[in-house]
């Protein structure tokens, strides 16, 4: 071997150590983690978003509860269509300003804000409202970025039943804190799309693929995604023509937050607003079946607030 | 080598202010020069070393040049959505300008176009002081001025091929006149935002991003940490939002690259043969009263005629003043020292270079050209895959206002519009269609309607832009998974942007091959709502071709194979 072919090698060889996408390892403790026998679920009512935001937070033990001094929050609300705030096709962007707020009160050294959109993305995250609400919020630990096509990383599904392995987005899988914010509205796929369904926001790839099976898969997807809780904002859901909506007349005024730590749990109750059983929308059944929580909401502890 | 040639050059004494002293030595020298095959007027930026107010001008042309290609990439850059809904700059300024497209749209469409008005204050400005656009302005002249920095000739051609622009520009004028838009094609400005927008911008964007992102994805941590606080500015700054593709970007990028090819054969070369708006507008500056004193090379020296850039001194020693472009070059090399530009000159009586029967055969070609391609079978046959953008002309009408200057392309924020090549036959080149696999039409997006300087695209507000039909979606049902695999899917049905959804679905009973009954969805389009926006195609999950596909108006499309059956 001569000086040259021995460079070659070592850097053949370091090449491919280095090329070697990393496979994000999620333990079976974490997948199938017991969750609380009666979870708790809240729900506020009122004009103050803020407020609302504020009492469900502090309802569920306050935010230092989820958020360590110098940790990276993760606040993912919806923000996949080019809808202005009335239409309802997105996260509500007080909703996600308050988060922010309160993450920041906390001690979060970052708090991250995005979401893989349907519509093209600079037109999403303005005309949400979300982009324009935080950038005025004029705080750097804040950062409310574009999807970044190069943090996509396999993962592993363990105990996925319909899917075994995708894509998902690395701040989603190392945030310290993860909080779930979904907006509540129809879907003609899924029935509704609530907070199981909000994963899809964090995972690459080609989305439409996962329809065949979908709501195995969005439980699937959420074995590797579990937030550390969820909060749905129904200050106004769309009652038809969703996931994209578009018209005033398909949008009902609720004026209700949702939160808590068990993801089917707040799904199985935000259905209710909608007139349905928790049982008619697929995934919370997925959800439960997988032990992601609890669908019953007679064993479930309902507070409600009126803020 | 012009860097060497001047320093040579200097070394003998070829110093402007010298020269003015003692006019036989520069004689000497200049001939001197001429043997060892130097080139002294150098490049632009390469500023006189002399004294005085003249050969300050040639560097005050150069700042300008360097101002208006600065302003030219800068609007380039914005030409993109900025978090509003409507572009606040006139990105579209250049194209109207540009009196060659206000003649040839004119003349094509047959109205006066509004936007199209500042190409007089270009009219204007030439008939006062010459063909100064060319010179000073042009951001393609600017470039091919810095590409003499790198590209140097290797011998000036023996023929002069100076009426070759006044050709073209019959040709392009009368096709037009005969509603056949050619202008595109040769216009310099629609030329190089083509290029730039098909090629040289994506080129740019792939090869910076391609570096950082290697770095990123395969560095230590330390080192891409610094290198992504580069890439935010980088990105800040000069690259696009996103990397873009598009059809025609190696055709594109060659035609830009022959302009610049073409410098070996002389400077200026496509200013100077080649170019139909600066033929335009050297006819136009023969009025121009600003002139070069004196009008013609002195009978002792040669040095006008073998160093002017633009070639504009004839064999007889006269300048011709639609062939300068007013770069006062010649005020810096000039040996005596005693040229001038001054608003004294008569009106002069030579023609431009360009023989009777020239003007005749580039008459018929102008003539013949249009009925040829009209001709064309390729007109008549079918094109279910022209999709016109929002606001689109009819296709005649479209067709000839439209000047090819893929503003509305570079745009287009989901990089959906694409150039045509010659499916349609010639004259169709680089117009732009909508390729909804590669992306969709926005639904809230009505960039490409405001950046079009030609109202090829005609203004939409939101509310016109939603009831704005540009093609029909047509299924499947081969291919559609809910009817093929019997499986559900209605991604397209979820993503359709209008607001009574144009694709519908009929929800029926199946029983699959473990005997369980379920609910299926079948969609289908409503053809009353559907306005061929594409994003049904763009995100159906099945491979390669959709299963639903957006066709131009009144068309179905037509790779689905045979045996296909249509909702």
């Amino acid at each position: 071997m001569n000086r040259r072919n021995f460079l070659k090698q070592v850097t053949l060889w370091s090449a491919g150590i280095l090329m070697v996408p990393p496979v994000f390892d999620i333990g079976p403790a974490a997948l199938g983690a017991e969750k609380d026998a009666v979870p708790d679920i809240f729900a506020a009512k009122g004009k103050d978003i803020s407020a609302m935001v504020r009492q469900l937070v502090d309802a569920m033990g306050g935010m230092e509860q989820f958020v360590n001094i110098k940790d990276t929050v993760v606040v993912k609300p919806n923000i996949g269509w080019d809808r202005n705030v009335d239409q309802g096709a997105n996260t509500h962007p007080q909703v996600v300003t308050a988060l922010a707020e309160l993450a920041l009160e906390a001690g979060a050294a970052k708090v991250l804000v995005f979401d893989r959109t349907c519509n093209e993305e600079r037109r999403c995250y303005q005309n949400s409202g979300i982009k324009p609400a935080l950038d005025a919020m004029d705080d750097r630990r804040i950062a409310c970025e574009y999807i970044d096509d190069r943090k996509f990383v396999p993962v592993k599904i363990k105990n996925g039943r319909s899917l075994t392995e995708w894509s998902f987005y690395k701040d989603a899988l190392t945030a310290d804190c993860y909080i779930n914010v979904p907006v509540a509205k129809h879907h003609s796929s899924s029935g509704l799309t609530l907070g199981l369904k909000n994963a899809m926001g964090v995972i690459g790839g080609r989305r439409g693929r996962l329809h065949m099976d979908l709501s195995a898969r969005i439980a699937d997807l959420n074995l590797v995604i579990q937030p550390d809780f969820t909060l749905v904002d129904a200050t106004r859901i769309l009652l038809r023509n969703g996931p994209s909506g578009g018209r005033l007349s398909d949008v009902k005024i609720m004026d209700t937050l949702i939160a808590g730590t068990d993801p089917v749990a707040v799904d199985a109750y935000a259905t209710t607003l909608f007139g349905l059983e928790p049982a008619d929308v697929q995934s919370t059944k997925e959800g439960f079946a997988r032990g992601l929580g609890q669908m019953d909401l007679s064993r479930c502890r309902i507070q409600v607030f009126d803020t | 080598m012009a860097a060497s040639g001047r320093d040579a050059a200097a070394g003998q004494g070829v110093d402007p202010s010298e020269g003015k002293t003692d006019p036989g030595r520069g004689r000497d020298s200049s001939a001197g020069k001429a043997g060892q095959g130097l080139d002294l007027s150098g490049s632009p930026g390469g500023a006189a070393s002399g004294r005085g107010i003249k050969p300050r001008l040639k560097t005050i042309r150069t700042g300008v040049q360097l101002i208006c290609l600065g302003l030219f990439l800068w609007l380039f850059r914005i030409t993109d959505y900025t978090g509003s809904d409507t572009i606040p700059w006139a990105v579209n300024i250049w194209f109207r300008l540009d009196p060659l497209v206000g003649a040839g749209v004119t003349l094509a469409t047959r109205t006066i176009i509004f936007l199209l008005w500042p190409c007089l204050v270009v009219i204007g400005v030439t008939l006062v002081f010459g063909r100064v656009f060319c010179g000073w302005v042009c951001p393609l002249g600017t470039l091919i001025d810095l590409s003499g920095r790198f590209i140097h000739p290797k011998k000036k051609l023996r023929v002069q091929l100076r009426f070759l622009k006044y050709m073209i520009l019959i040709v392009v004028l009368l096709s037009a006149f005969f509603t056949v838009q050619l202008l595109g094609l040769f216009d310099p400005l629609s030329l190089l935002v083509r290029g730039m927008t098909f090629s040289i911008d994506p080129l740019f964007n792939f090869l910076v991003t391609g570096g950082f992102d290697w770095i990123y994805l395969n560095g230590p941590t330390w080192l891409s940490n610094q290198t992504e606080a580069v890439y935010d500015v980088f990105k800040s700054f000069l690259l696009p939002y996103k990397q873009s593709f598009f059809f025609l970007s190696v055709f594109s990028f060659f035609l830009l690259v022959a302009v610049f090819v073409l410098e070996l054969a002389g400077r200026r070369f496509w200013c100077r043969n080649l170019c139909p708006l600066g033929a335009m507008l050297g006819l136009v500056s023969k009025i121009s009263p600003f002139r070069r004193i004196p009008a013609r090379a002195c009978k002792d020296c040669d040095m006008c005629r073998t160093d002017c850039p633009m070639d504009a001194v004839n064999e007889r020693g006269q300048i011709m003043t639609e062939e300068c472009s007013l770069c006062m070059d010649c005020l810096a090399y000039c040996p005596k020292g005693i040229t001038t530009f001054q608003f004294k000159g008569s009106l002069q009586k030579n023609l431009p270079d360009i023989g009777r029967r020239q003007v005749l055969a580039a008459g018929l070609l102008g003539v013949a050209l249009p009925v040829v391609i009209r001709t064309d079978a390729l007109t008549r046959v079918p094109a279910p895959d022209v999709i016109r953008p929002p606001g689109a002309l009819a296709e005649n009408d479209f067709l000839a206002a439209c000047v090819r200057c893929g503003e509305c392309m570079k745009v287009c924020i989901n990089n959906a519009l694409q150039p045509l090549f010659l499916e349609q036959g010639l004259a169709p080149m680089f117009t732009p269609v909508l390729v909804p696999r590669l992306g969709y039409c926005e639904f809230n997006c009505t960039l490409c309607t405001q950046v079009c300087p030609t109202r090829a695209l005609q203004p939409l507000d939101k509310e016109q832009k939603h009831a704005f039909v540009l093609g029909t979606a047509w299924f499947d049902k081969n291919r559609c998974i809910p009817y093929a695999e019997q499986r559900p899917c209605i991604v397209c049905e979820e993503h359709c942007p209008v607001h009574d959804k144009a694709i519908k679905f009929h929800t029926i009973t199946v029983v699959d091959d473990q005997n369980r009954v379920t609910a299926l969805k079948q969609p289908y389009v409503r053809q009353d709502l559907c306005i061929g926006c594409g994003i049904c195609e763009n995100v159906c999950p099945v491979a390669g071709t959709a299963a639903v596909r957006v066709a131009a108006k009144g068309s179905m499309p037509d790779t689905f194979g045979s045996g296909t059956s249509y909702p």
